[in-house]
């Protein structure tokens, strides 16, 4: 038989974890919103909003822990990549705006299993993940204890990390499933494969890596 | 009618599609009511620890009596306690301040309130609606008084405010507060705010005549709050700040908000271009 034209970018574990916490972060966003923006206030009358947020929590914050016990290694292998930037990531950020705006692939300096735009929507989530934690623990089991101007301000830091998630949310939505050169990265988060070809121009290191390994 | 610098802005946001938006100008967007709509004027000369205010409250809101109250120890605000005595032993007797929601103009608790279940009513005083609050406890944090008051479950989250209404039923209907009619020694004014802030004054004349110490309060705090005082002392005796505000950090969120919501409309905007710049030129890089 032919070799497989594909290969696995991401387990399947992976992809479950991706879309729960997706799914959850969704959940915080629009249940948040409604009390950021007083336009969208209406559905939070009663506070069912508020609890529904509480719940959310449980999973946007449980599945990274549960994740981590089930793959200790992946995981601080992941956290481990997202922090280490070397000169090939600068240089790939200072290409970044011609090759995004359809310019030649072959100036982009060759990737490991994320690019550095990845690498720094991962360090986004990361971040603001610990800001939101923070500030929502604050405002959740201290408010009688807060300062008015403590609670004020954990109000803020929730709002910054909030704006700074969302922004990067929205480039990570577009690129991941709506940009023509990221034409394979929605359905490898659905099934997990990408094809040779893609993953060649795409994540050129990392390619050379499973392939060496595969041999 | 003439449309407010308020109307107008909420205007132009709309049209630009920002219709989520409150303007930020806020403090500059606010109508001047400081001489308009209805007040009450509390005076501590004329108080004789009846608690009659505080009775009258809790009939005409229907909240739980508790206990007799004592000037000693009077109860503080609580979701059951809309109205209550700030008492200051003086010599042998107690000078008592009718403590309530002050109804102020720039109210800090409506501006940080994300359901609209506190406004600013026409007749000057802060509305709130009950059905519509959410809990979040953004008031009780903010009001510079300590006046909004939670019901609250930390676990669950499960929340509401109480705090006074100025008996909204009532003064809509041109009837006084509950507090402001039960009161017999005239402690308690209700009235057009423009004739009471006059009357404050011929007040406070009298007063200074033989107690130099003597000072109204709420005329210009906060553009105006809907229930000013006459006290025989400095403010910060009866408990009220001298220089009452919205809390900063509500201002820095308004700015988050215009900045926030301006950069994601940007960022659609951005993607769309992206999308066809990026299409174009690769379909050129194939030929």
């Amino acid at each position: 038989m032919a070799e497989a034209r594909t290969v696995e970018r991401f387990k399947k574990r992976t992809i479950w974890f991706h879309w729960i916490h997706t799914a959850a972060f969704l959940v915080l966003l629009v249940t948040g919103a409604m009390l950021f923006l007083p336009g969208l206030g209406g559905p939070a009358a009663g506070g069912l909003t508020r609890s529904i947020h509480r719940i959310a929590v449980i999973f946007f914050v449980g599945a990274p822990i549960v994740y981590f016990i089930l793959n200790p290694r992946m995981t601080l292998h992941f956290i481990k990549e997202t922090l280490t930037w070397d000169k090939n990531d600068f240089q790939w950020v200072c290409n970044a705006p011609d090759y995004y705006f359809g310019g030649d692939e072959e100036k982009m300096p060759p990737q490991g299993q994320v690019n550095s735009g990845q690498k720094m929507w991962q360090f986004i989530v990361l971040a603001t993940g610990i800001l939101f934690v923070i500030s929502g623990c604050l405002m959740w089991f201290f408010k009688d204890i807060l300062s008015p101007t403590v609670f004020g301000w954990s109000v803020v830091v929730h709002d910054v990390a909030f704006l700074l998630a969302l922004l990067m949310l929205l480039v990570h939505i577009y690129t991941g499933s709506l940009h023509p050169r990221m034409n394979e990265s929605f359905r490898s988060m659905l099934d997990g494969k990408i094809s040779k070809k893609y993953a060649r121009n795409h994540y050129g290191k990392w390619y050379e890596k499973i392939s060496a390994s595969d041999k | 009618m003439e449309i407010s610098r308020k109307d107008f802005l909420k205007g132009a946001a709309g049209a630009t599609g920002l219709l989520l938006l409150e303007p930020p100008a806020m403090a500059l967007a606010k109508e001047s009511q400081t001489h308009s709509g209805m007040a009450m004027l509390v005076d501590v000369t004329k108080c004789v620890n009846c608690w009659w205010c505080y009775a009258a409250c809790k009939e005409y809101n229907k909240l739980p009596e508790t206990v007799r109250p004592d000037p000693a120890q009077p109860p503080a605000l609580s979701p059951d306690v809309w109205t209550t005595l700030h008492s200051v032993k003086k010599g042998d007797e107690w000078v008592s301040r009718k403590k309530a929601c002050n109804h102020c103009t720039e109210a800090a608790c409506v501006e940080v309130c994300p359901t609209g279940a506190l406004s600013y009513n026409k007749l000057g005083f802060v509305q709130y609606d009950r059905e519509k609050c959410s809990g979040c406890g953004y008031c009780a944090e903010a009001c510079p008084f300590g006046v909004p008051q939670m019901e609250a479950n930390k676990t669950t989250g499960v929340a509401i405010m109480n705090k006074c209404t100025f008996c909204h039923d009532r003064v809509t209907n041109g009837e006084p507060p509950a507090c402001a009619a039960a009161c017999t020694t005239g402690a308690i004014t209700y009235g057009q705010r423009a004739e009471l802030i006059t009357e404050a004054a011929e007040r406070i004349n009298d007063l200074r005549q033989h107690n130099t110490e003597a000072s109204v309060y709420g005329v210009d705090e906060l553009h105006g709050l809907h229930v000013m005082y006459v006290l025989d002392d400095s403010p910060e005796v009866y408990g009220l700040p001298t220089e009452p505000e919205v809390p900063p950090s509500t201002i820095v969120r308004d700015v988050l908000r215009w900045l926030g919501s301006g950069l994601a409309i940007a960022a659609m905007a951005g993607f769309g271009l992206n999308y066809l710049v990026a299409r174009l030129r690769m379909n050129r890089g194939e030929k």
